[in-house]
């Protein structure tokens, strides 16, 4: 995962997590204000950005980095080259 | 402003945090706002902060609780814990105010469907009073509603006077009618932002999720919308375009290609021009002095004026008009200097990039409107500027052109003779009103936008100055002039408000329009002051002058007017007279009061 991985910006940026965060620690669980208001934000935000629409059972296992990584790449989104300029 | 036009949440996040690190001067003003709403705008309340943020301001945005606009009002009046905001905010959509209209077989078309409609009407009234008892003098912006982006059958929704389309439609109606009537009660016209926005601005997933109905993109449109639309409760306008000729009033140079030369017309690229024509005349008609700065030679520019048929503007609908080789920015200058405005009440247009490179260089406080030579850039610039943004425009404003002109005209002639002789011949007459309902509108601009003439620039809200005018033995006086050109409106206002004895009045606010500077139309507005003081037994009147950047131009006033210093910092020196001593009127107005209704 490289810097120009745009989820992980995104999320990094989102959170307000330190640069340079491991993609694997990124986790509902572990970010503390990764609450349902921020839930409701970041899928805007990601529908937004990717230009996709999850389906609703989706909407439910977007708790992690690799589990939105995961279902956007089921919708056809690449992830290795970026998809938004910086 | 660009992370909220990125319309990424995570760089709005990001920008809102680094905001946060600036000092609150560089912020803007202090500004409170409630926002009501049927649907849920709390996951969307970082995005609202930025875009008001950004106007700037220090906006302090309240969420009252989902979809209780009515509960709300009532207990913020009995609680009034957090105090009034600067301004409230009710934003409704249709799948709450009005459902029925999404289903109209289900719901009774098309009798029981128009009843219902008859029944959100009447709740607008219950809002609006409700609002008017427990916020009184608090800016209330009603949202129209949007037209839905899902439902089904929309070839039907148009069919019938009670179907989807024109039930949405009475009830906006009725918000612009409620609006129109005045009262503090502005449109924050969300049906046309969503037309204009398309089906992208929503987002069915979240709306479902959370009620949260705007997609990522719809969010950053609706909070930048919402923000310019209270925008000129905190910003005034700008009050002057001063605008290029060749190439943007019409196409071509007069001094090069003759007047066979240039574009205008109904063809392209002359019907371009032409439109931007209209524009200027339309900003001059509803009250922005044009400004005509040229590089040409004159006799040129007035045979264009003179016999181009197709020609909008006229010669007189520039108030000021500099043609000839000097800098454009020191015409400007001079031009400011002419109509007593401040440079940052101006807006420049011109197609030359190094003439606005060089404004931007010499004058940054001049909002340089277009970017780009391109004419049509240029009149899309004008479409979409907020700098003339404001939400009333008043009599006043339709006769500022007017004025100015005139002022200018007199300038001229009072360096030719004797000031004395001139103001009695302009046969002034001015007649003192009470600060009332008649005229609370004009005083509350004239109180917001102030610079010059002003005595302690105090900005005061509509709750604040009616709070003030409540009070037993204050005194608010309004100043209406009329002199030979005509009505000139009021142009100078005195309110004074009684200290613990109410043997001391404190005057407040002191000011002067500057379209009516240099006529002695405070000294009238004074005596009559001091009367009245008389009148109500005061011993002793307290005054003070607040030095800004721009009111150097009173800073002697009281001193002129007989009062004693009787302490001083560096922005502020304090006055008092007494005994309250006879002033007398200047020979030169006649003055009637009148009185009427607080």
């Amino acid at each position: 995962m490289s810097n120009s991985d745009p989820l992980l910006r995104l999320l990094t940026d989102f959170f307000n997590l330190p640069p340079g965060i491991p993609p694997q620690e990124i986790t509902q669980q572990a970010i503390a204000s990764w609450d349902s208001l921020a839930m409701v934000q970041l899928i805007a935000d990601l529908q937004g950005t990717f230009s996709v629409e999850f389906d609703l059972d989706e909407i439910e296992a977007l708790r992690s980095y690799a589990e939105i990584r995961c279902a956007l790449s089921r919708k056809g989104v690449s992830l290795e080259r970026p998809t938004v300029s910086p | 402003m660009q992370a909220v036009e990125s319309a990424s949440l995570a760089k709005i996040r990001r920008a809102l945090r680094s905001l946060d690190e600036l000092a609150p001067e560089q912020r803007g003003p202090v500004l409170a706002v409630e926002i009501l709403s049927t649907f849920n705008l709390e996951p969307i309340l970082p995005v609202l902060q930025l875009a008001f943020n950004c106007l700037p301001s220090r906006a302090q945005v309240r969420l009252a609780p989902l979809d209780d606009i009515e509960g709300y009002i009532s207990q913020s009046a009995s609680t009034g814990s957090q105090g009034l905001p600067h301004a409230r905010i009710v934003a409704w959509r249709v799948e709450e105010l009005l459902p029925e209209a999404l289903y109209p077989f289900s719901s009774g078309f098309p009798e029981q469907l128009a009843a219902r409609v008859d029944q959100v009407l009447a709740r607008v009234e219950r809002v609006l009073s409700l609002h008017q008892r427990n916020a009184h003098g608090v800016p209330l912006f009603l949202s129209t509603i949007a037209l839905p982006v899902n439902f089904s059958n929309p070839v039907f929704a148009a069919q019938h006077r009670a179907g989807l389309f024109a039930s949405v439609s009475r009830v906006n109606q009725k918000i612009y009618e409620v609006a129109t009537s005045g009262a503090g009660v502005h449109v924050l016209d969300l049906a046309s932002w969503a037309a204009f926005e398309g089906r992208v601005h929503a987002d069915a997933t979240v709306d479902f999720l959370a009620r949260q109905p705007l997609s990522a993109k719809g969010q950053v449109g609706f909070a930048l919308f919402m923000a310019r639309s209270l925008r000129p409760l905190i910003t005034p306008r700008r009050k002057v375009l001063a605008v290029d000729l060749d190439n943007t009033l019409w196409g071509g140079v007069v001094g090069e290609d003759g007047l066979g030369g240039l574009k205008l017309g109904h063809e392209f690229p002359g019907n371009v021009h032409l439109r931007i024509q209209r524009e200027l005349l339309e900003l001059r008609n509803r009250g922005v002095l044009l400004v005509l700065l040229s590089k040409n030679n004159e006799a040129d520019v007035r045979e264009a004026f003179n016999s181009l048929p197709e020609m909008l503007l006229k010669w007189d609908d520039f108030t000021v008009r500099k043609i000839d080789w000097n800098h454009k920015h020191e015409n400007l200058r001079e031009a400011a200097r002419e109509l007593g405005l401040g440079l940052d009440s101006f807006v420049f247009l011109d197609d030359s990039d190094y003439e606005r490179e060089q404004m931007h260089q010499f004058i940054p406080e001049v909002l340089i409107l277009n970017e780009s030579p391109d004419p049509l850039h240029t009149l899309r610039s004008l479409w979409e500027t907020d700098a003339f943004d404001s939400l009333t425009v008043t009599e006043e404003d339709q006769m500022r052109q007017r004025d100015y002109t005139v002022r200018t005209a007199r300038d001229v002639e009072v360096h030719q003779g004797d000031l004395e002789a001139f103001l009695n011949s302009l046969q002034m007459e001015a007649t003192i009103e009470e600060i009332g309902p008649a005229n609370i509108e004009r005083a509350l601009a004239m109180i917001g936008k102030t610079n010059q003439f002003n005595l302690t620039t105090r900005r005061h809200s509509r709750a604040q100055l009616e709070g003030m005018l409540e009070l037993p033995g204050s005194i608010g006086l309004a100043l209406r002039l009329r002199d030979k050109f005509g009505d000139q409106g009021i142009v100078a206002l005195l309110l004074a408000t009684p200290a613990e004895d109410n043997a001391t009045l404190a005057i407040d606010s002191f000011l002067v329009s500057c379209r009516a500077l240099g006529r002695g139309v405070e000294d009238a507005l004074w005596a009559t002051m001091v009367n009245r003081a008389n009148r109500q037994k005061v011993q002793k009147l307290e005054a003070e002058y607040r030095a800004t950047p721009k009111n150097g131009i009173v800073a002697g006033l009281y001193d002129r007017l007989g009062l004693e210093r009787i302490g001083q910092n560096s922005s502020s020196t304090r006055y008092q007279l007494e005994p309250v001593v006879h002033y007398p009127a200047p020979t030169w107005i006649g003055v009637a009061t009148k009185s009427n209704e607080r």
